[in-house]
């Protein structure tokens, strides 16, 4: 059709005949003014302009006429502060102003500012201002009376989100970030060798972090936070937050804490934003200075309340409000350091010594504010709050300066939790040797001020590392000085006593890790100590096995206790990045090289479903089990002979016909060798041995220095 | 068997080499002195003094007549093995970095350094026309313009030289046009020695990719790969078993920041046909730069950038020891 159109409009053009311009008369204008100048209307004034920058002030003095100017003189002087004044208005009836103004400034964000700063403004005993947006109250006018039902979400199938704990085999995951970074693999753990589930490039940015059940795989990006899980690892949730450094969940997964330097405002906390998993909302943001001590938000261990420690207070909120437990924080003057019993919804914290009033440990109940047990201690310098991993003891380690001795003295309190009111018992940390200053033993201070380096460090017989058994009633604690250093095993007996069941002297070690399972633990002296490893059995307190990984820099342990990683990665040491595997008794099954290694993390398990009944007859028919899982190791493991020695074989005989081949062309050449080296036979070492020369060679066998001058 | 400590440099240790029938061990290092030892006692025979600068490598003619040596000096010079006198001094633009006997004996290769300004040349002499040696004008000199040899073995039967390249290149030159006959790109890295077996059928490359790799001198047919965590800077293939021994570890520059043991300074034995390591024989204190098998197979020698060269013998339990397979 158009065609034909077009090519008549020629014809008429052809003809010569001037066209008309004229609209015909039943023309419809129908271009609007928005498409022919759209940009000039869009500059076009407005009504509303400028509604964003007027604040509503209620509560304002009513006055006549007569002080009406000495009102506006005060208003003035509050309200510049915020930003340019450009239109006020006073309504009045009858003579009297009504009580409240509208104020416009020259931008919106002035008008925030006054919002934020004014509201609330004590003008005197009557009179505080309730200052608001003008745009609020449109907003709040139009909300509808009637309650509607949010649409439906369609539900995202993300398949089995435990789906690794199906393992046949119940190998356990972990992660591994390698290539300075560049690349990220989950791999299952499996005593022959790793076995790849997933890898990807540049997957994080930073590292990586396993929610506390293993359920998540958080990632690291400029942008925010990725959730990974499931079967395929797939994309579960993401969390927006610009220059993320610093990720906590909560101890039920619900709840994500992320940290940011950048984004925080001192009108919009978002340094740092606490997250709804499961939905993606943000469900608060805080201001935070710093990040020194993370996490900053200390969860209780369901995951109903966490807690902040700022000067002088102690902020508890709830969940899922994410308010203020009861509207107000705790004020404890002092307050030095707080942590949550990780069995029960209790929080340990202390004060230092403040003038007559004794430096003390509290003990708290929540969400009832109950002081189940409070301990004054004296001439406190520092303490440390350790929680067995039940929540079934607290220790705290004192460091002390008594009066009449020199240096700092260390004590350990342990409170047993779950005893009649909390009773409390000390353990004293003595060093082998413990000299005591007595002003009448003269000659034994004139000893000790020979030995006086001896003497300063027995007394100050320094803690090294701290740790409890985690499902156990005992401790393992490193103290001494380098390269003096002791490994004591301490017991806590149900009558408080506490035993002392065996120490090791003269250790390398820097850290402890006892196996997720207790009973088992390693010593391990990392970095500096080049990497010692100790594997001890504290049910008999046996070194089970003494092995090194030079330049180890991590100790991980795998959810189940059964094995345990230690690693040199490129964070802290840009040669021989690796991880090794060992099994719990020390013994060495993998040694895995990765190109730039930096971290492995295991994925950790949820936990167990059974019962106690059931574990307990778990372990009386371990027997019966323990035989099915050694002949399945045997299977395995004549498999993997099998396979070595298949691999073995064809690579020889493919080496074998190699050479068969080259020493056939060897052969072949034979008479070519002999003209180059004029008929000499050198094909084997003595071929021409008749042209040999016989040659006589001393061996230097002893040599002895007999002095001549005294003889 | 307690290794022999052979004390005659100043410097570390640039090349070893045994003669034909292994009762002689030639060394040379960064200082000008190139020694002569029994290598049944460590005795030294002799020294061929002459060069004025560090010494790269040395090489000794089938019947162990004469020695060659190339240096830093910008000389490669030829000496009587025997009496130590120097029989021929062929002046260069740059340092010589390889050289080597075909196998007749009759003709010389060596290689220069791309050097203040001058070109990598792989040059030929003849050594049966004496005017070349006294012109210095080789028959055949072959420019590298793409990247530098770094180490040169002739191929059996004289026809070629294998020389490895700066870029991890290995290439044969023909000896007699000069042109390249085959090539291999199997390195990543600088190839940092090449050394063939004793039939001369196959040659191993160490490289700076931390690699060894065994080819068939023919046809530069990539055989066997040898991994380890640091640079290999020599290998050398046991003329009895089916053994490799690889030397090498941190660069010699990063050494003083580190402790011999994260330096990794052993001799690692890896099997030829399974690619495994199954020993390591320490004792250098620093990067081992050469290895060498003795001819009969019952010793070998490494010589470090400590300065020593250490001539190991095998204990018994070394010749009996099998992988399962």
């Amino acid at each position: 059709m158009r065609d034909t159109e077009n090519m008549e409009a020629e014809i008429e053009f052809d003809d010569g005949e001037e066209p008309s311009f004229s609209d015909p008369e039943d023309f419809v204008d129908d271009i609007s003014d928005e498409e022919l100048l759209g940009d000039v209307l869009r500059e076009k004034p407005l009504e509303a302009d400028g509604i964003d920058s007027v604040i509503v002030v209620d509560n304002v003095p009513q006055v006549g006429p007569d002080r009406l100017e000495k009102l506006k003189n005060v208003i003035h002087k509050i309200f510049s502060k915020f930003g340019k004044i450009t239109n006020e208005f006073y309504p009045d009836a009858d003579g009297k102003t009504k009580g409240y103004i509208f104020l416009e400034y020259s931008a919106p964000s002035h008008a925030h500012e006054a919002v934020k700063n004014a509201d609330g403004y004590k003008l005197d005993k009557q009179h505080t201002f309730r200052v608001n947006l003008f745009t609020d109250f449109d907003k709040y006018m139009s909300i509808c009376d009637e309650w509607e039902t949010p649409e439906k979400q369609p539900f995202k199938d993300f398949g089995n989100l435990r789906h690794w704990l199906e393992d046949p085999d119940c190998r356990d995951q972990y992660s591994v970030i390698y290539d300075s970074g560049e690349r990220t693999g989950i791999f299952a753990s499996d005593v022959k060798e790793p076995i790849e589930i997933e890898e990807r490039a540049r997957w994080t940015e930073t590292y990586v972090r396993w929610s506390p059940k293993g359920t998540y795989l958080a990632t690291f990006h400029q942008r925010g936070i990725a959730l990974w899980g499931g079967e395929k690892f797939k994309q579960i949730q993401r969390f927006s937050h610009q220059g993320v450094q610093l990720i906590d969940f909560s101890p039920c997964e619900r709840y994500v804490v992320t940290f940011s330097p950048l984004m925080d405002t001192k009108d919009d906390p978002q340094a740092i934003i606490i997250w709804d998993v499961l939905t993606g909302q943000k469900k608060r943001g805080f201001h935070c200075e710093s990040s020194a001590h993370w996490p900053i938000f200390k969860w209780s261990p369901d995951g109903k309340f966490f807690a902040r420690m700022t000067q002088d207070t102690l902020s508890i909120y709830e969940t899922p409000s994410m308010g203020l437990l009861d509207k107000k924080s705790l004020k404890i003057n002092g307050i030095k350091d707080f942590s949550w019993s990780p069995g029960d919804n209790i929080i340990a914290f202390w004060v230092p010594e403040d003038k007559d009033i004794p430096a003390r440990v509290t003990l708290m109940q929540l969400p009832s504010r109950n002081e189940i047990r409070v301990r004054n201690l004296f001439n406190v310098v520092d303490c440390k709050l350790h929680w067995q991993k039940n929540g079934d003891y607290l220790c705290v380690k004192v460091d002390r300066t008594p009066k009449g001795t020199q240096g700092v003295v260390t004590n350990f309190e342990i409170f047993r939790m779950r005893e009649k009111q909390v009773p409390v018992d000390v353990v004293e940390m003595k060093g082998k040797k413990r000299w005591i200053l007595r002003p009448y033993i003269a000659i034994s201070c004139f000893l000790l001020s020979l030995m006086s380096s001896d003497f300063s460090a027995c007394l100050t017989e320094s803690i090294i590392a701290f740790a409890w058994e985690p499902n156990g009633s005992k401790f393992a604690v490193l103290h001494g000085e380098a390269p003096r250093i002791n490994s004591s095993f301490y017991h806590v007996k149900n009558n408080g006593k506490i035993d002392l069941i065996k120490m090791f002297d003269k250790q390398q070690a820097n850290s402890i890790f006892w196996s997720p399972q207790g009973q088992f633990l390693v010593l391990a002296g990392l970095r500096s100590m080049n990497g010692a490893l100790a594997f001890v059995d504290t049910s008999d307190c046996t070194m089970m096995n003494i092995a090194e990984h030079y330049m180890a820099s991590d100790v991980e342990w795998d959810p189940t206790g059964r094995y345990v990683v230690t690693s040199v990665s490129w964070w802290s040491h840009k040669v021989d990045n690796a991880f090794w595997l060992w099994t719990f008794q020390g013994r060495l099954l993998q040694k895995n090289n990765k190109e730039r290694f930096c971290q492995l993390l295991w994925r950790p398990r949820p936990p167990s479903l059974l019962t106690q009944e059931q574990i307990k007859l778990i372990k009386k028919d371990l027997k019966k089990y323990s035989k099915i899982f050694e002949q399945k190791d045997r299977l395995s493991q004549s498999k993997a002979s099998k396979e070595l020695v298949d691999k073995r074989r064809t690579m020889m005989e493919e080496y074998r016909q190699y050479r068969e081949r080259a020493t056939a062309m060897y052969h072949e050449q034979r008479p070519l060798r002999l003209e180059l080296r004029g008929g000499v036979d050198t094909d084997d070492l003595d071929s021409n041995v008749d042209d040999w020369e016989e040659e006589t060679i001393e061996f230097f066998i002893n040599e002895e220095i007999i002095p001549i001058g005294d003889l | 068997m307690k290794p022999i400590l052979l004390q005659g440099h100043e410097r570390s240790i640039t090349q070893i080499k045994y003669n034909r029938e292994g009762d002689l061990l030639f060394s040379v290092a960064k200082d000008p002195v190139a020694n002569a030892w029994y290598s049944v006692n460590g005795e030294r025979l002799g020294t061929y003094n002459g060069h004025t600068g560090a010494v790269w490598c040395v090489d000794v003619d089938w019947d162990t007549k004469n020695v060659l040596t190339g240096s830093a000096d910008n000389s490669c010079r030829l000496w009587d093995c025997e009496t130590g006198k120097q029989l021929a001094l062929l002046e260069t633009s740059s340092a010589v970095r390889t050289c080597g006997f075909d196998f007749s004996g009759n003709i010389i290769m060596f290689s220069t350094d791309k050097q203040m300004g001058y070109q990598c040349f792989l040059n030929y002499f003849d050594l049966r026309d004496p005017q070349q040696i006294e012109d210095n004008q080789p028959y055949l000199s072959v420019p590298c313009n793409e990247s530098k040899i770094t180490s040169a073995v002739w191929g059996p039967l004289g026809e070629f030289v294998i020389a490895g390249h700066e870029n991890g290149e290995i290439n044969q030159f023909s000896a007699k046009s000069g042109e390249i006959l085959k090539k291999a790109k199997e390195h990543t890295k600088q190839i940092n020695d090449i050394q063939s077996s004793v039939d001369l059928t196959m040659v191993i490359s160490a490289s700076k990719d931390c690699t060894a790799k065994l080819f068939d001198s023919t046809n530069l047919d990539h055989i066997k790969t040898f991994k380890t965590e640091r640079p290999v800077n020599s290998a050398a293939i046991s003329p009895i078993m089916d053994h490799v021994v690889m030397g090498g570890g941190q660069e010699a520059m990063e050494v003083t920041t580190t402790s011999t043991r994260i330096g990794k300074f052993e001799a690692r034995f890896f099997h030829a046909a399974y690619e495994e390591e199954f020993g390591r024989v320490k004792g250098h204190f620093g990067p081992i730069n050469c290895v060498a098998f003795h001819p009969d197979g019952k010793s070998y020698s490494s010589g470090g950038e400590d300065g020593y060269v250490r001539i190991h013998y095998f204990d018994s339990p070394y010749f009996d020891f099998e992988l399962e397979a």
